[in-house]
């Protein structure tokens, strides 16, 4: 587990973010060529309930993170000011990935996956 | 030099200048040094600038009246292509990086960037590959699908003539240029800031490069394996795009905006970066917010690859992919918002003084605002469609390119311009320039806007009158000559200034951050001693700096052992941790750029042989360059130190080339997984994909290369930690042995690719693994060469306990060879039999 100040953790979020967002976009494809769901069940499919729950996952591991990151800066008193730096621009930027995540995924509750 | 330099100041600089002069004559192509390199940069980008709005004046001139007859359809073809290719690769990209080359050991108080020698590699690569893009031009053959290059337009059925060529391997050329220059921008930003320069005082621009950066690793590999496959298709029949032998033509779309769309921000941010280096300077006080444009830097960075298949609406993806393009194409308008109102709450608390480059950022405001608007209008699927190839496009694109790279680029040139000749612009010509050049430039695509939306397709060459497209395509063409007045008056301006402009006061602007401490025109060793940086703003807060730097009161102030060098710090904390020694002028980057020119036209002339041995014989040069390094005698004659000094970075573990090798293979794995994502994308989407029955590389063909790859990296990597532990022993039998097992790794892939029955140019499949083999073949014979390289270094004394540090570096490559072996197995041989076919 990366420390909170560590600073891959200013990019870590959105590398997340980048492999949900192929994921997704992935698993679409290949789940649209292999097996279409009927396209009368509108966004009521396997596809999609694959996906939304992908996007959870995502969402949860990020925020989770955000939250991490915010309480160790809460929490830190003697920090360098690089780490006090880091920390709450880290937290930002979870942030910025679980809303990212959340605004991209959310089409998948509304939208039949393949026509 | 300031006249009242003190005497210890004189002497210091006659040292430093016997170091770091550039060599005069023609010895003067040998020259590596980042300032004279970073102003070759930008003035060759300039003069392709002007080619490519020639270009522009016949394209509008062809187009202000219906029916018009100055150019034939071929002839206007190849005029938008080469407008567009030229403005994106050989000026818009090579400007901003010459700029950055220019500045950024400056800004971040080192004396160079980290291989010089690569800096003038990718110097010549970007003149050579202009150049040979360029003569197609006069010989009547240029590029002629559109600057995107699309097929089957671009294939050899539809574009059978070199043109396609041209296009693809002087781009290829161009874009080892710019991806050369990122990797050492990236290692530069991270290891070089001088002492105590943490990253939350690194100036923002530094931040904004190291953002441009590492896109470019990122995001240009895409596209050079793109480009490598059409080429592979064009000259030798491998049928990946053609959809009759299983290819899929769309998949060149996918590689192409993979690369096309970050392009625009990689063009955006380091004109951001000068946006948000004047801005502070002009209001007078620090930005408001740096957390916050540091969090946008970092968003834009990664949201901007989210976006690629917005420029693909039409092609028939389903509705819910393009939900999720359409989102992230309005999400990235979020972090640039943020950078917008961060610029105006500076200039809202400060004290703006309206000098000729506030002029140029506030064009760039009102001008980008507007393309960013129309950006997020294009984000909406419904409204692309309708607009689509229509010159609606045409306008946004000009809005959001010259908006968010021309107007900032032109602020910056004007802000900068005394730092290089010591001299200032004419504020009366200047302000002409830009009006001419605002209005001009609103004039032909604020109209554009309307011509599009009136149904006018882009890349017609001529239209008939009545349909309502006569007027604003007159006012365009009327617009664009007034731009090119203005663009004019500013060249002239600067041009003069040289000459007539008025003495330029020690840090004109009363700038806030380093590069303002070098003196103006800057020396060629930047700073006679390396300052301590303790706040962000070290000019304000430090006025004294320049004097003491030039009085050699900080680090590294010692010149007699008539080494290069700069201080090695921490990533993070920009802690002092090594010296890195840099190499002086050398041929090898020029002789290289010659031979892969030569490998490039030989290419393009179809004499094959002649490009096997030109590119043997760059190879040939890239490994002495590799070897003239390190503990050479020619690399560093001098090893003394000071009492106190941290020791040089080659009797450590951890120096520039370890960071050079990680960036540049992200950019390689990069490629590998564009690569990954064609077989799969292929292998999912192409109508006429086929899988044959029977694998021609069944599971345990392999299998002999894979262990011996396996073998010789762990050996590897039990060397270098037995040079941690300062035991190494027989050092030079275990290189030799570690070779052994490479060459013979390589000996069983040759062995596979010649006997597997694989029909490359039969069918997409045994193309794309045609391509695996050779991939996984080029990088165990150089991992192979250069382990055997390790061993003569060993025996001649430049490697060993001593001397540890580049096995690390070997061993890294050695670590990506193995991984991407393995990887190419499991995708290639093991997935296709579980999704039951081969």
């Amino acid at each position: 587990m990366l420390s909170p100040s560590h600073p891959l953790q200013l990019a870590l979020g959105l590398i997340v973010w980048s492999a949900w967002f192929v994921a997704i976009y992935g698993a679409l494809s290949v789940g649209c060529a292999l097996a279409p769901p009927d396209a009368e069940l509108g966004a009521r499919t396997w596809l999609n309930g694959l996906l939304a729950a992908l996007t959870a996952l995502t969402f949860a591991w990020l925020v989770r993170q955000a939250v991490v990151c915010l309480h160790a800066t809460r929490t830190g008193t003697a920090g360098s000011p690089q780490r006090r730096f880091m920390m709450p621009l880290s937290a930002s930027l979870y942030v910025v990935a679980a809303v990212s995540t959340l605004v991209i995924g959310l089409p998948v509750l509304g939208l039949p996956p393949c026509p | 030099m300031n006249t009242t330099a003190s005497e210890e100041q004189e002497r210091l600089h006659a040292g430093f200048h016997a170091v770091w002069a550039n060599p005069r004559g023609w010895r003067a192509l040998s020259l590596v040094n980042h300032t004279t390199l970073g102003l070759r940069f930008m003035g060759t980008a300039v003069v392709f600038f002007l080619i490519g709005g020639l270009l522009a004046m016949l394209v509008r001139a062809q187009l202000a009246l219906p029916n018009q007859r100055l150019l034939d359809h071929e002839l206007y073809n190849q005029a938008f292509t080469m407008h567009g290719t030229v403005m994106m690769f050989l000026f818009a990209v090579p400007m901003l990086e010459g700029l950055a080359v220019y500045l950024i050991p400056k800004m971040i108080g080192a004396r160079d960037l980290v291989f010089p020698r690569l800096t003038a590699l990718g110097y010549w690569c970007y003149l050579f590959g202009g150049l040979i893009l360029i003569s197609s031009l006069f010989l009547g053959i240029a590029p002629d699908s559109g600057w995107f290059m699309y097929t089957p337009l671009s294939s050899n059925v539809y574009s059978p003539g070199p043109n396609s060529d041209f296009w693809l391997l002087g781009i290829t050329f161009i874009e080892i240029s710019a991806l050369a220059t990122a990797v050492e921008l990236v290692v530069s930003i991270l290891r070089t800031r001088t002492a105590d320069m943490s990253l939350d005082r690194m100036p923002l621009f530094a931040w904004y490069i190291l953002g441009m950066a590492l896109m470019i690793v990122v995001g240009f590999p895409p596209l050079i394996l793109g480009s490598i496959l059409l080429e592979l298709e064009r000259a030798a029949g491998l049928p990946f795009f053609d959809v009759t032998r299983g290819g899929d033509p769309v998949l060149w779309q996918h590689l192409f905006w993979l690369f096309g769309h970050p392009e625009v921000y990689i063009i955006f941010l380091p004109a951001a970066g000068i946006v948000s280096t004047l801005i502070p300077v002009f209001a007078q006080r620090p930005i408001v917010g740096y957390r916050w444009v540091v969090l946008s830097i970092i968003t834009t960075s990664f949201l901007s690859f989210g976006l690629w298949v917005h420029h693909m609406f039409t092609v028939g993806i389903p509705h819910l992919a393009q939900a999720f393009f359409s989102a992230a194409s309005m999400l990235v308008a979020i972090p640039t918002a943020i950078q917008i109102f961060v610029w105006l709450a500076t200039l809202w608390t400060g004290r703006p003084l309206f000098r000729l480059p506030m002029l140029w950022l506030v064009g760039f405001l009102v001008v980008f605002v507007a393309g960013g608007l129309t950006g997020v209008m294009l984000a909406l699927v419904p409204f692309n469609w309708q607009v689509h190839d229509t010159h609606f496009i045409v306008a946004h694109m000009h809005y959001v390119l010259v908006g968010g790279m021309f107007f900032p680029m032109v602020a910056g040139l004007y802000y900068w311009l005394p730092h290089v000749s010591g001299r200032m612009p004419s504020e009366r010509l200047g302000r002409w320039g830009f009006w001419l050049t605002f209005v001009g430039f609103n004039l032909t695509f604020l109209i554009m806007h309307w011509t599009g939306l009136l149904g006018m397709p882009r890349r017609i060459y001529t239209y008939g009158a009545g349909l309502g497209w006569d007027l604003p395509n007159l006012v365009s063409s009327i617009g664009s000559f007034v731009m090119a007045i203005g663009i004019a008056a500013v060249l002239l301006d600067i041009a003069l200034h040289f000459r007539f402009g008025r003495i330029a006061p020690p840090n004109p602007w009363n700038a806030d951050t380093l590069e303002w401490a070098t003196g103006t025109p800057p020396r060629m060793y930047n700073f006679a001693s390396q300052p301590g940086c303790a706040t962000r703003h070290p000019l304000w807060d430090q006025p004294e700096l320049p004097e003491s730097i030039a009085d050699g009161k900080h680090w590294l102030s010692i010149f007699d052992h008539g080494r290069r060098e700069t201080l090695g710090t921490d990533p993070v904390s920009g802690k002092v941790r090594e010296i890195f020694h840099l190499p002086g002028n050398s041929w090898l980057p020029l002789l290289i750029a010659l031979g892969l020119a030569v490998v490039c036209i030989s290419l393009l002339a179809r004499s094959y042989a002649i490009a096997a041995l030109a590119a043997l014989a760059s190879v040939t040069i890239m490994l002495r360059w590799s070897w003239v390094n390190g503990l050479h005698p020619a690399a560093l004659a001098d090893l003394r130190t000071q009492l106190g000094d941290p020791p040089l970075h080659t009797h450590t573990f951890d120096g520039p080339g370890r960071w050079g090798m990680g960036v540049t293979l992200i950019a390689n794995a990069s490629l590998f997984l564009a690569l990954l994502f064609g077989w799969f994308y292929l292998w999912t989407v192409a109508p006429h994909w086929e899988a044959p029955a029977a694998s021609p590389l069944p599971w345990f063909v392999l299998l002999p290369a894979g262990l011996l790859v396996t073998i010789a990296t762990l050996w590897l990597r039990r060397i270098v930690a037995s040079l941690h532990r300062g035991t190494a022993a027989n050092l030079q039998m275990q290189f030799w042995g570690v070779a052994g097992l490479g060459l013979a790794y390589v000996a069983v892939l040759v062995q596979v690719l010649s006997t597997a029955p694989l029909s490359a140019t039969l069918t997409a499949h045994d193309a794309v693994i045609t391509v695996f083999l050779v991939y996984l073949l080029l990088h165990g014979a150089l991992a192979s060469i250069l382990a055997a390289l390790q061993a003569l270094r060993v025996r001649r004394g430049y490697v060993g306990p001593h001397a540890p540090y580049e096995p690390g570096v070997v061993g890294a490559w050695w670590l990506y060879t193995l991984l991407t072996f393995w990887l190419t197995y499991i995708c290639v041989v093991l997935f296709p039999v579980g999704w039951g076919g081969g």
